[in-house]
């Protein structure tokens, strides 16, 4: 163990060799071992961020119900208790048109002029009502059967189509990871076990002279991590530069749609393609230079 | 240090390389080996280092029994050999004193005695000015030099040179032979292979095996008579 220590130099510089003796496919290697980590890391992050918007939709599971405009104050009331006495129903809240234009406006925020377009109130009132999402079709049910209820909006069938999009994603990241945990390992494996045949003079040398397994396989174990730790920074800088942007984009599109942090996510997913690509880069080489060529070498 | 009974070396092909060979070597001995080319000397050094194992026959070195089946122990105990090979095998693209400490790297040498005795053993054999040279642009004589120091550097209980004089001039084949017997001590044996009788026909001492057709002729002079 000290000797490892003090013969890092050492094994830094064979590994330098060897990433040179055989540069292009080094290079090569880094390239794909880059853009396939890239892709894994945006499948990741697209369902991370679905997974963050229903959260988000699911902890705002309130209903908005209208009634037929024509009901005086004392019939409203008597709408309201009749709401609040359904099982699994929170806070009930009453929004006018006036408020109900407002919240518009909020939302749109800079967008808002286009409000002005209207002459009235293009808004009705309308109840609010926090209820819970585990039940919300037994609730949404006896709802409707209340009098004077017109029209229930839910978010449920936009939460089902999320729901969706999410398993579906969630099938293509784990599909994604298999892949590109296996590609990179039979990538990595591959380029160890070309530099073990392009080393073997030097490595049937050290065996000659008696250098214990582990002193010889180092220096490759060290280029294949390098190998995929610079191809995990190149799809970290891909990442970084694509999320901003298509946030940018995406905001700018649909403002109100809610986003998890973009910094947050960026940096998970950085530390994550690096984690996973150092892993995987030291599981590939040892796979590389478990099977050294019988016969030649002993 | 090494014991054989009746070990004989078949390679693949059929080619007999040694026949029958028994012979006692005790610490401390000086053994030249001689012999025409093909006779088996460079096989019987391979024996010796678990290169090739004795197809029949039994033999030990430094007490450990050389079979297949020991080869992880054989690996540990090629670290207490010191080989100076036929075709020299330095590693290319490094400098003679790389090559040197390459030898020494896994032998828990600290870095600083590492240095000092590979840049000593460079001295040794008349290469210091050499030391930062790739051994790629050595000449022949310098190379074997090279890998002469590589062998002594780490110390071993165990010398093996395989023709370690065959490239160089009468004098400095003098010096090298020389050099090589002086690291002989009571726990370190010196085994050298050579062509050149003329080198060793004065000498008064040390054990003298001649090879031929894969048969050992063994003679004595001097203290290892006893
Ligand atoms: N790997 C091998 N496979 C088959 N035959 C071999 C092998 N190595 C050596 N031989 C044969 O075994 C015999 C002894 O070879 P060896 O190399 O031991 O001779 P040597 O005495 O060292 O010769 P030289 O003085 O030329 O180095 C030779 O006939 C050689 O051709
Ligand atoms: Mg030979």
């Amino acid at each position: 163990m000290k000797s490892a220590v003090y013969n890092m130099g050492y094994f830094l510089k064979e590994a330098k060799t060897l990433f040179k003796i055989d540069f292009m496919s080094n290079v090569l290697s880094i390239l794909s071992i880059g853009l396939i980590f890239f892709i894994l890391a945006l499948v990741i992050s697209g369902w991370d961020i679905m997974s963050f918007i229903i959260e988000t939709i699911e902890k705002e599971a309130e209903i908005n119900i209208y009634y037929r405009e024509a009901l005086n104050n004392e019939e409203i009331s008597k709408l309201i208790d009749d709401i609040k006495s359904v099982e699994g129903i929170g806070d009930v809240k009453l929004v006018d048109e006036e408020e109900s234009y407002l919240r518009m406006k909020d939302i749109l925020g800079d967008e808002a002029h286009i409000l002005e377009l209207f002459e009235d109130n293009p808004f009705s009132p309308f109840i609010e009502v926090q209820i819970n999402i585990a039940e919300s079709d037994i609730i949404l049910e006896k709802l409707n059967e209340i009098e004077n209820v017109e029209y229930i909006r839910d978010n449920k069938r936009v939460l089902d189509r999320l729901y969706d999009i999410v398993s579906v994603l969630e099938f293509i990241g784990i599909l994604a990871v298999v892949a590109v945990g296996i590609s990179t390992l039979m990538v990595v494996s591959h380029i160890i076990r070309q530099g073990i045949y392009n080393n073997r003079d030097q490595i049937n040398t050290l065996k000659l002279l008696g250098a214990p397994q582990p002193f010889i396989d180092f220096p490759f174990v060290l280029e294949g991590l390098f190998l995929t730790l610079i191809g995990g920074f190149i799809a970290s800088i891909l990442l970084f530069v694509l999320l901003n942007y298509g946030y940018g984009q995406v905001e700018m599109a649909i403002p109100f749609i809610p986003l998890p942090s973009v910094k947050n996510l960026i940096k998970a997913m950085i530390s994550f393609t690096l984690v996973t690509s150092a892993i995987l880069g030291v599981i590939g080489s040892l796979l590389g230079v478990a099977k050294q060529g019988e016969g030649y070498i002993r | 240090m090494i014991e054989a009974k009746s070990v004989s070396l078949v390679y693949e092909n059929g080619t007999v390389a040694l026949r029958d060979v028994s012979l006692h070597i005790k610490p401390g001995e000086i053994v030249y080996i001689t012999g025409p080319s093909g006779s088996g000397k460079t096989s019987f050094l391979k024996l010796l280092m678990g290169i090739e194992y004795p197809t029949t026959g039994r033999l030990k070195v430094m007490g450990q029994t050389m079979s297949r089946m020991n080869a992880s122990n054989i690996r540990r105990l090629r670290q207490k050999m010191g080989p100076v090979f036929q075709e020299f095998k330095l590693i290319r693209g490094r400098t003679a004193l790389e090559n040197v400490m390459l030898g020494m790297r896994f032998l828990g040498f600290p870095p600083k005695k590492m240095q000092e005795y590979a840049m000593e053993a460079l001295t040794n054999v008349g290469l210091e000015h050499k030391s930062s040279s790739l051994v790629e642009r050595l000449s022949w004589g310098e190379s074997q030099r090279v890998a002469i120091a590589r062998a002594i550097a780490r110390r071993p209980s165990l010398i093996l040179a395989d023709e370690p004089t065959g490239n160089l001039d009468v004098d400095n084949a003098m010096n090298i032979m020389d050099l090589l017997t002086s690291f002989r001590d009571e726990n370190t044996s010196v085994i050298i292979t050579t062509h050149a009788t003329h080198l060793i026909e004065d000498k008064e001492e040390g054990t003298f095996i001649r090879i031929k057709n894969g048969n050992l002729q063994i003679e004595r002079r001097g203290e290892a008579l006893v």
